[in-house]
């Protein structure tokens, strides 16, 4: 069993320690004896989305997220199609806002998307920054999210699209309806960073899970040692929000 | 010129400083907000009363080294130094350094004024002061929720400097030489080659594309990060021709030998220098405030002194001796400095202990994902000489799990939030031969220090670290 990644630009986007992101993936493939292969896409390079298992989008500046917006939406269609497939996909931040209809910036212009996702953002006065923890409703024992969150965007959901999770301190999506990232098929978009996936192992789990069940495989993911994830995780929760 | 209010803002300024001097408090920035408060524009009287001017040095990593080299280096000359201390680099510890140095009578107590400051001051700085000169030591990234992105800081720099600023630039960093662009006062430094100098990178680097025209910049060399010999096929931005050039560089066991070539003499073979600093980003701050030196007017002589006599700053490669065994305290604050000290500690050959204490406080900067840009993985190739890291600070539980995701076996990783505990197993457990390294974050560092201090048997190295 082989897993495909391709991370989206990371030459461009490597903000806020997004190798993180990958080296979780990867070394909790390896650790159950799954392969992992990581393709770095670079601006121009011609990728068939059909052999992608999990796209990974990371954040990047204004100016090297402007570079790319273009880049990307050479290959909207492919993109879009491999979304409804069921291809998994971890889109962070600026990322995460480009799957959206449109980006409005301070003076109301308003740069499209690649229109996938049902959410827009508009640009806010004020960063929102600061450690996140929310809720997320699976009802598991581990059932937050911890992350670090610093963007000035404010992302609102449209109905076609439903949030990742509830936010129990930080701002999230926009600091105003109480609701963090979002869920749509197998895409997860969300501010979180810090990285997101080390100290968040089941939601990297549910990832590989997801791209494995895409490939026709159903068993139960071999399970891992994760006192220290979980460790690094419930320090975050406890310090922020107490006990519960 | 100067009004009522001046003096009442330096009067009440100095009286604060004394009576909290007096209680035994740090006087390091609330004077300064005391005065500022009264008259906005003291900062402006004071700090351009200097004879000599006033000399600001900014960037992300090595602004506190150079400083000091500087002030050495000049007291080497004989001139009468007043600088800020360590972390007083924003605009009301600025003030309380400026007031610390001026008399009850308005005059400045030294013939020149040096300032680290804190690149986002830099502009608020400059609508008071107009400085001299100014030395821009490099960009990394450092801090990001501080600062919005390092694109924007290097932006601010740039706008805020007055183009009669004289400029002292690292010439290996594409992300300060843009600043020197279209100016006929700015001087450069450089690296010719480091020994581990390398035609490739994979460290994470910034600025690697051009800022004049979008291209991807091409590397004869890579000395560290985006440093090295870098020039755009595009457009023909490139590195300039140093004014001092260092060469022949050879670490030794405290420091680190080189040859300074200076501009203009292509035939010389270059001055032998000594610098008594670890690591090759301090060879950039020693050529830094020798190349400032070198525009103040300074002999070749006496900055050769002033390098060769240097004492390390509190926390910068200081060296305890604990039990007979040498532990070396450095500050690690953002994944460039980090991996330069990684790359200084596997050069040893020795077996290696190491202490990381990571606070996530305002001056550690609260966003930790810095530390998955740090190339621990380099670390883990040396595993063989790896034999203890202990994670200790607010944050040891990321760091831990950092190290576990770089590969490192769980067996020599231990996690301990009790600073002197972590100190003491650290120390308990090394041979006398081993590099011990005690590497926190800014607001472990003091804490850090005094542990060691209270622990150490000899006392080889002392510097006084706090002035007032």
């Amino acid at each position: 069993m082989k897993i495909q990644i391709y991370h989206l630009y990371p030459d461009l986007l490597d903000l806020y320690g997004d190798r993180g992101n990958i080296l979780a993936l990867s070394a909790r493939s390896r650790w159950r004896n799954i392969e992992a292969e990581i393709h770095k896409v670079s601006l121009n390079e011609s990728i068939d989305f059909n052999k992608a298992d999990i796209l990974f989008i990371g954040g990047g500046s204004d100016r090297e997220q402007s570079i790319l917006v273009e880049d990307l939406s050479k290959r909207r269609e492919d993109i879009k199609e491999a979304i409804d497939d069921g291809m998994v996909v971890l889109a962070i931040c600026g990322g995460y806002q480009m799957l959206g209809q449109y980006y409005q910036t301070g003076d109301g212009v308003r740069i499209p998307g690649l229109s996938i996702l049902d959410l827009h953002t508009v640009a806010g006065k004020n960063r929102l920054i600061g450690n996140v923890i929310a809720e997320l409703d699976t009802g598991a024992s581990l059932n937050t999210i911890v992350g670090f969150e610093n963007h000035s965007g404010k992302t609102y959901l449209g109905k076609g699209a439903r949030p990742l999770a509830k936010v129990l301190k930080g701002y999230g999506n926009n600091g105003e309806d109480g609701f963090e990232g979002v869920r749509y098929k197998n895409v997860f978009g969300t501010y979180l960073h810090g990285p997101l996936l080390p100290k968040n192992p089941h939601i990297t789990d549910q990832i590989l899970k997801l791209a494995l069940e895409r490939k026709g495989f159903n068993g139960e993911l071999v399970k891992l040692d994760d006192s220290l994830e979980i460790a690094a995780h419930q320090a975050i929760v406890k310090r922020f929000v107490g006990n519960n | 010129m100067k009004g009522i209010r001046f003096w009442f803002a330096l009067w009440a300024g100095k009286i604060a400083a004394i009576l909290m001097k007096m209680m035994g408090r740090k006087a390091t920035t609330f004077p300064g907000v005391i005065a500022g408060k009264i008259d906005q524009s003291i900062i402006n009287h004071l700090g351009m009363s200097f004879k000599k001017g006033t000399i600001i040095i900014t960037g992300t990593n090595g602004k506190t080294t150079s400083n000091n080299l500087l002030a050495a280096i000049l007291s080497a000359a004989d001139i009468k130094v007043a600088f800020n201390r360590e972390g007083a680099n924003m605009i009301t510890g600025i003030t309380g350094a400026l007031l610390q140095n001026t008399s009850f009578f308005g005059k400045p107590l030294a013939d020149i004024l040096l300032l680290e400051v804190d690149e986002a001051t830099v502009p608020v700085l400059c609508k008071y002061i107009k400085p001299k000169m100014a030395v821009i030591t490099n960009f990394f990234r450092d801090q990001l929720d501080r600062y919005g992105e390092l694109d924007t800081t290097v932006r601010l720099v740039m706008d805020a400097l007055p183009q009669e600023t004289e400029l002292i630039l690292n010439a290996d960093d594409p992300l300060v030489t843009r600043m020197g662009i279209g100016r006929n006062n700015a001087y450069y430094y450089g690296i010719k080659n480091l020994p581990d100098s390398s035609p490739n990178s994979n460290e994470t680097r910034e600025g690697r594309y051009c800022n004049l025209c979008g291209e991807e910049l091409s590397y004869e060399l890579f000395h560290y990060g985006q440093l090295g010999l870098y020039s755009c096929h595009n457009c023909g931005f490139r590195r300039p021709d140093p004014d001092i050039t260092a060469q022949d560089i050879k670490p030794e066991e405290d420091g680190i030998v080189f040859r300074v070539q200076t501009k203009g003499f292509a035939d010389n073979t270059g001055e032998l220098f000594y610098l008594p600093l670890q690591g090759y980003y301090n060879l950039y701050n020693g050529l830094a405030a020798s190349c400032s030196a070198m525009r103040l007017g300074i002999n070749t002589e006496a900055i050769r002194q002033g390098l060769k006599s240097f004492v390390s700053d509190a926390g910068r490669m200081e060296s305890f001796v604990l039990d007979s065994k040498k532990v070396t305290l450095t500050l690690v604050k953002n994944p460039m400095g980090f991996n330069q000290v990684i790359r200084t500690m596997i050069n040893l050959k020795k077996d290696i202990r190491l202490l990381i204490a990571i606070n996530d406080l305002a001056a550690d900067g609260r966003d930790i994902s810095w530390l998955w840009d740090v190339n621990f993985e380099g670390l883990v190739e040396n595993a063989h000489n790896l034999k203890k890291i202990i994670c200790s600070g607010l944050r040891a539980e990321d760091m831990a799990l950092r190290l576990k995701y770089a590969g490192l076996s769980e067996s020599i990783m231990e996690i301990q939030h009790d600073a002197e505990t972590a100190v003491k197993i650290l120390e308990s457990q090394a041979e006398q031969e081993d590099a011990i390294f005690v590497l926190p974050t800014y607001t472990m560092l003091f804490p850090i220090r005094d542990i060691l201090s209270k622990y150490k048997t000899s006392k080889a190295q002392d510097k006084e670290v706090v002035g007032a």
